[in-house]
């Protein structure tokens, strides 16, 4: 949009451009179907690839437990109560919610202290990337042994895949802010704690943010191999459980949801960013 | 007699960079700075100018000698000091006029309405009395770097320190905030230490320059400007407008006299 303070600070009227007297096309003018193109490309996309799937499966007749057609994976999904349905994706949700809010309460002032002491930042930084590079799925077992089985053990595990993102990039965020205003802050003598609760923190917000974005995706899927590993309960334990019976339509519809699940977190942290700090996007998000 | 505003005594500073070789950035850097002056400290990049604004800050401490503000001796950053700097620096989080009483909010841990109504004044002063509650990014460079002037201004200080504050700006709005600066200086009359590597700019504004070499930052010498004030476009033109800036110029690119 164009802004009209701009036009007051510069003050330098434009000359018109020759070529806008006699191209008027307002954008509505094209093509109706480049329009409608433009809008419903995704959709489309999503829709040729489900109805190409569905063709293939029905043309080389392949056989559901290799690849269900996406009309047994529907038919699979309604076979199942709904009621049954909500429990497993209630019991996923839980584990995935609680372990991501648990990485989010530790990660944030785990980056606060890393960033502000050295030492802290080089003892630290090394054993969380040891914990990082730690395969998780390898690990999971190890957990549920030690912690017993509850959610504890499943919370774990989603936190430990979730954390470090968010700990990496707010530490970068900390970090990212312009020295001037450290040193406005110094001038004033403000003191550490309002330097880091005024100017830092708020400065690392749209580095967090991202990160929390993309802890949503793994905080499902620290939940999943959690429950792969030990759980009578979940997606992951239907899709595991579908699939030893060879129900392989019906491991397909716990998959669908599970991505839903995922996508449904994406977007929802999306919307909280755009409500709280909508300054922390880029004009064209806004 | 008053001891002077601000007075380097034979200040020095010497860095260690990472590999651990001395860097001296100043070196018997002395002079004095009266109540109410304009002095522009102009010099090539690594002239240690920078340095010399954060020691008066207080945020550096110097290897040798002394900075003294009013006769005391600097030790930590003082109230008596605003601070503008090259870039703006704004906080997009919050509006105009939460911009201008941020010094307050975070110094004090709140914004009484008095101050709200300083700051609006000092956004009327600058020029952008209509903008109190636009956002930073629909401003352009030249008004936020008004904004940060109202910003250093809000806590009412006696000495403005400025470092190169309009060298990010396009020379057209270089010049126009020049002008305004000059116009705010008079209206609000304060001890103003102005950081530039522009010698028309030094020219203009300043009652003294201090020209420096660099590495290490040694002052060269300390010229007065004889041009009235206001000065206004016209100063431009003038003839000893030109024979400061010539002069100044050939002792820039002149090579240093052995010390």
């Amino acid at each position: 949009m164009p802004s009209p303070i701009t036009s007051v600070a510069v003050s330098s009227p434009v000359p018109p451009q020759p070529e806008a007297a006699t191209e008027t096309a307002p954008p509505d003018a094209r093509a109706p179907l480049s329009v409608w193109l433009d809008r419903s490309a995704p959709a489309v996309a999503f829709l040729a690839v489900l109805a190409a799937w569905e063709g293939a499966t029905r043309l080389f007749a392949i056989p559901s437990f290799l690849l269900p057609a996406p009309s047994a994976v529907v038919t699979a999904a309604l076979a199942t109560p709904l009621e049954v349905w909500l429990g497993h994706v209630w019991a996923t949700l839980r584990v995935a919610l609680m372990g991501y809010g648990l990485a989010i309460l530790v990660s944030v002032p785990l980056a606060v202290a890393l960033a502000s002491s050295r030492l802290l930042s080089r003892t630290l930084y090394p054993l969380l990337v040891v914990v990082q590079s730690t395969p998780i799925v390898a690990i999971a077992p190890i957990i549920v042994v030690t912690l017993g089985a509850s959610d504890l053990p499943r919370i774990v595990i989603t936190f430990l895949i979730t954390f470090f993102p968010i700990v990496v990039s707010t530490v970068t965020g900390l970090l990212s802010t312009p020295e001037e205003l450290i040193e406005l802050s110094r001038s004033l003598r403000a003191g550490r704690t309002r330097e880091i609760l005024h100017i830092r923190l708020p400065y690392a917000l749209p580095h967090l943010f991202s990160a929390l974005k993309i802890s949503t995706t793994l905080a499902v899927i620290g939940a999943v191999v959690a429950e792969f590993v030990a759980a009578e309960r979940g997606l992951g334990f239907f899709i595991l459980f579908s699939t030893s019976f060879f129900k392989i339509p019906a491991a397909f519809a716990g998959l669908v949801l599970l991505v839903a699940i995922s996508l449904l977190l994406f977007r929802l942290v999306g919307l909280v960013q755009k409500r709280l700090v909508p300054w922390s996007l880029p004009k064209s998000e806004r | 007699m008053t001891p002077p505003v601000i007075r380097f005594d034979d200040l020095g500073q010497v860095f260690r960079t990472e590999a651990g070789r001395a860097v001296t950035a100043l070196d018997r850097v002395s002079f004095d700075i009266g109540r109410h002056e304009f002095v522009a400290v102009l010099g090539p990049s690594g002239c240690g100018k920078s340095t010399l604004l954060r020691l008066i800050a207080g945020l550096i401490a110097p290897t040798r000698g002394a900075v003294e503000i009013y006769g005391m001796r600097v030790t930590e950053p003082r109230d008596e000091i605003g601070i503008v700097f090259q870039r703006p620096t704004l906080l997009p989080w919050f509006d105009v006029l939460g911009n201008v009483t941020f010094p307050m909010r975070h110094k004090y841990g709140r914004v009484t309405e008095v101050e709200r109504a300083r700051a609006r004044d000092l956004l009327a002063l600058v020029d952008l009395a209509d903008f109190a509650d636009k956002r930073i990014d629909e401003l352009s460079g030249g008004m936020q770097q008004r904004v940060a002037i109202a910003r250093a201004l809000l806590l009412d200080p006696d000495i403005l320190l400025m470092d190169e504050p309009f060298s990010a700006l396009d020379a057209l709005t270089r010049d126009e905030m020049s002008f305004e600066l000059l116009r705010i200086w008079s209206d609000r009359p304060k001890t103003v230490l102005f950081i530039t590597h522009s010698i028309p700019e030094a020219v203009l504004l300043a009652d003294r320059i201090v020209v420096m070499t660099p590495r290490p930052g040694r002052v060269r010498e300390i010229l007065d400007v004889p041009l009235p004030r206001p000065r206004s476009m016209a100063t431009l033109t003038d003839p000893t407008f030109h024979a400061l800036a010539d002069h100044i110029r050939g002792s820039l690119f002149s090579r240093p006299a052995a010390a």
